[in-house]
């Protein structure tokens, strides 16, 4: 398993790495090491600890255990660490000049900037990569490929010498396939001058397509460290989803779903989605998968009316509903519990009872819309025991459950009122697993008392454990729908990378 | 995970937590009447003859009661998030336009609106435009999402301008009605409960009842904790910061009828009113609500901060260190706020007074790393490989 490659000496050295967050270990035991001249891929699914590990080489985490050491290091000759990360860091309003500029000012202080030097400068970096562009232009006018290179130019702006790390961090996840060309050259052109090259990716044929070694990373472990010769796409998928582990589960076929449509939604659009088709039934649990930017993360608040779209046809319980908008979601019978429990799920500083009784609080008042609290705490009382929130206080202030038990609160807001159609984001994100499976039971529950649940979530296990049809999303489009014996998780995973025609697992 | 429950479980009540009597009279609660206590005793000491006399008291209960009407009119749409910094144009301009319409055309031939009506009619026009008044800041907030610092900054020097078309600056007089108002009074047993103080308890019991007791006041905190939450709940916020910010049109249009009576022409008046409401509204938020803008927390921040002023004014300061005293009063009490112990407190109050985009969106950065807040490893292993949203651990 460990990698023979010398192209070069060694430039870092990273050995039995451990990171723990609480509940979780991110990394275990990784060690990686890196040549020069070579471009080494990390690539891994959600959560395999790619992230983690680039943070910790960034300073941005510490870790728990292991040691990172820069072999060829010397005093006239420190290698150097150099990060660009996926959103590139460069300031929009800007020009390149500016942006390569904010990292080595040409002038110090209050002297005057030469602009005419500068210009030539940011020329001089950015034609390494191909064709020089107008370099005076706001960032933001620029290509994202353009973009890619300025952030690149900048991290390679003021080497000492050509021997140093660079950490390429989902580069093309907003690149066109002609544009990854260019940046690809660019990087091969570094490693030939003798850089040592780390490539995060979940692409899978960019990264056979670049790697000289390719590190798999699964559940915070290295599983593979393989040259690029060794491995072929299937081997890699093998690696990435560790297919067998889990080829035995695979959706549900024990939900008493009813023939009655809940949610009819025809040739819906809006933010980057378009063209979705879905019927929800009473009873069912629907999954939405694919990776970020698929339009995944959109669809709830879309089909919530909270983010303005069109429908040529949307039903709820086979009643037109067309000026979308959260109140009037809510009174047709929708609940929404979105990702974002602090910023969007709920009144942080409100206690637990103001919380779940916001959507609703005619049925907790009497005349004139006078709230009857002690009416409202008996009821909250009882949804807090229901859905065993910890501790069992209305009284508390939401910002003060933890993690699980907000969520769990958010559910009782939610569920109170029985809702036809239960849209759930990311519902167990940053739970602990006692509260998971409370929220899954609450979730199986919700569906048993004939709501229709849409489930969007970025972990594909979630989506087998919970639906009995996941909709796969690939750029903004529904582009799979799995159920039976399709459903497992690394069909979820290969619709989601648009590999599913090849993944002959 | 254990872990943050084991601390948010007993750093509640079972732990460290007083008895309710402990909490409800513990110096974070009422801090303002320990506040009051102390000035109390200092300028007993100091100038007992003068600060001593119940005509004194009596005095301060009635002048400040606009003060305090002036500070629940930037309080309830500040409940909705919403600044209303118009406050003391508004209420210079009811005044201006209240005594203005009651002039007859004789006296002041040049003014337009010399109609010569009878006070109450004077009244009931101020009161109509006075809520338009507030309906404009509203609609300039809610509709061209202007942020309402700037909204109502424009909309009070607007008021100025028209104020000046209105009055002229003409010196004017008022009639022996209109005097009258402010000097009725319910006799209380040889207390003489002044017009003023009437009006700012009615005022405020509404108010009282309308935020802590029924589903629109409930909708109004939250949306001014957190607006985009508070959409997802179901509620309208745009609409709830528009009427709160008729709502204050509405009581500072009272305060200008008042003050009209109570000071005549003295268009001044409304503008020394502001920083005193912005200190009440913030002090009176570390109050008895930890953390929210309630009306009694107001009501007694303003008292004990007017007592403070009067002792002053009774020791023979000069008359500008009042400002001083304010200023110091309106910083001191929102630093107190932001860092007055609990997050609860200070949270709603840093809400209020961060202005940036940036700023709001640190704030719910720093609220989600809270220890029983979102696992952020968690958080940070799902965005593994797909997103970057550099969040912190």
């Amino acid at each position: 398993m460990v990698a023979t490659t010398a192209t070069g000496e060694l430039l870092l050295q990273i050995t039995g790495m451990y990171k723990d967050f609480p509940g979780t270990r991110a990394l275990d035991d990784v060690s990686l090491e890196v040549r020069s001249g070579e471009i080494v891929a990390v690539v891994g699914h959600n959560g395999s600890g790619k992230s983690t590990l680039v943070k910790i080489l960034a300073g941005v985490y510490t870790k728990d255990a292991g040691e990172v050491v820069f072999p060829s290091s010397t005093d006239e000759e420190a290698t150097e660490l150099h990060i660009v990360h996926q959103d590139l860091g460069l300031s929009m309003p800007f020009n390149t000049i500016e942006n390569l500029g904010l990292v080595h000012q040409s002038a110090a202080g209050l002297a005057p900037l030469n602009k005419r030097r500068e210009r030539a400068r940011a020329i001089e970096l950015v034609s390494r990569f191909g064709e020089p562009f107008d370099v005076t232009v706001p960032v933001s006018g620029l290509a994202p490929a353009q973009r890619s290179i300025i952030g690149i130019a900048r991290a390679l702006d003021g080497w000492k010498h050509s021997r140093n790390i660079m950490i390429l961090d989902e580069p093309t996840e907003a690149l066109a396939a002609g544009e990854v060309e260019v940046l690809f050259d660019a990087v091969k052109k570094l490693a030939a001058d003798g850089a040592g090259i780390i490539f995060i990716s979940h692409r899978l044929d960019e990264v056979l397509d670049l790697a000289d070694r390719i590190v798999v990373l699964r559940n915070g472990q290295k599983v593979a460290d393989e040259r690029r010769e060794t491995v072929d796409h299937d081997r890699l998928v093998e690696f990435v989803t560790g297919a067998s582990a889990h080829e035995g589960e695979v959706g549900r076929t024990d939900l008493g779903m009813s023939d009655e449509v809940v949610l009819e939604v025809e040739n819906l659009a809006g933010a980057d989605i378009e063209d979705i088709d879905l019927t929800v039934r009473a009873g069912e649990i629907v999954g939405i998968a694919g990776v970020l930017g698929s339009g995944r993360e959109a669809l709830p608040a879309l089909l919530f009316g909270s983010i303005p779209g069109r429908a040529d046809r949307y039903q709820i319980a086979g009643k037109d509903y067309r000026r979308r908008s959260p109140r009037e979601s809510i009174r047709r019978g929708m609940a929404f519990v979105p990702g974002d429990r602090g910023k969007f799920g709920s009144i942080r500083p409100m206690t637990a009872r103001e919380n779940v009784t916001l959507p609703e609080l005619k049925s907790v008042s009497g005349a004139g819309g006078a709230i009857r609290v002690r009416r409202e705490r008996a009821q909250v009382q009882e949804l807090v025991a229901k859905y065993d929130v910890k501790p069992p206080r209305t009284e508390q202030v939401f910002s003060q459950f933890s993690g699980g038990n907000q969520q769990k609160v958010v559910f009782a807001k939610w569920l109170r009122n029985d809702p036809k159609v239960l849209l759930l984001e990311e519902p167990t994100q940053g739970v602990d697993i006692g509260a998971k499976q409370a929220l899954y039971n609450a979730i199986d529950a919700a569906a048993a008392g004939g709501a229709g649940v849409i489930v969007c979530s970025s972990e594909a296990k979630e989506l087998v454990r919970l639906c009995n049809r996941v909709l796969v999303m690939r750029g903004g489009r529904v582009a799979a729908e799995l159920s039976g014996e399709d459903l497992t998780e690394t069909r979820i995973v290969l619709e989601g990378y648009g590999l599913g025609n090849e993944g002959s697992l | 995970m254990k872990k943050t429950e084991a601390i948010a479980t007993v750093g509640l009540a079972d732990g460290k937590a007083p008895s309710q009597w402990g909490r409800l009279f513990g110096f974070q609660n009422i801090s303002a009447v320990y506040l009051f206590v102390a000035i109390f005793i200092i300028f007993a000491i100091w100038v007992p003859q003068t600060f001593l006399k119940p005509q004194t008291w009596a005095n301060l209960l009635d002048t400040q009661s606009l003060v305090v009407l002036a500070a629940l009119a930037v309080m309830v749409p500040l409940v909705t998030g919403v600044f209303n910094l118009a406050v003391g144009a508004e209420i210079s301009f009811a005044l201006m336009l209240s005594t203005t319409l009651q002039q007859t055309a004789q006296d002041q031939p040049n003014l337009l609106l010399a109609l010569g009506l009878p006070w109450w009619a004077a009244a009931i026009v101020v009161l109509i435009v006075a809520g338009l008044v507030g309906a404009f800041s509203g609609l300039i907030v809610t509709r061209l999402k202007i942020d309402s610092f700037i909204a109502t900054l424009g909309v009070a020097s607007i008021l100025a301008g028209v104020m000046y078309l209105v009055s002229q600056n003409k010196p004017l007089s008022i009639t022996l009605d209109y005097k009258a108002v402010t000097d009725l009074y319910l006799d209380l047993g040889g207390f003489r409960l002044k017009m003023a103080v009437i009006v700012l308890l009615f005022i405020a019991l509404i108010v009282w009842y309308i935020l802590e007791r029924t589903i629109i006041g409930r909708r109004m905190y939250a949306a001014g904790f957190n607006p985009d939450g508070a959409r997802l709940s179901g509620v309208n916020v745009d609409r709830l910061q528009f009427w709160g910010l008729v709502a204050a049109g509405l009581i500072a249009g009272v305060v200008g009828i008042l003050a009209g009576s109570k000071f005549s022409g003295n268009s001044t008046i409304g503008g020394t009113m502001l920083i005193p409401a912005l200190s009440a509204v913030f002090l009176g938020s570390t109050q008895f609500k930890g953390g929210r803008f309630n009306v009694w927390g107001t009501v007694v921040a303003l008292y004990v901060l007017a007592v403070g002023v009067q002792g002053l004014l009774l020791v023979q300061v000069p008359d500008v260190l009042s400002d001083f005293f304010y200023g110091i009063a309106l910083i001191g009490a929102v630093v107190l706020s932001r860092w007055g112990g609990g997050r609860r407190r200070f949270r709603a109050v840093r809400q209020a007074t961060t202005f940036t985009k940036d700023g709001k969106a640190a704030l719910i950065a720093e609220a989600e790393e809270e220890p029983s807040q979102l696992h952020p490893t968690e958080t940070a292993l799902k965005q593994d490989g797909i997103e970057d949203q550099g969040d912190r651990p």
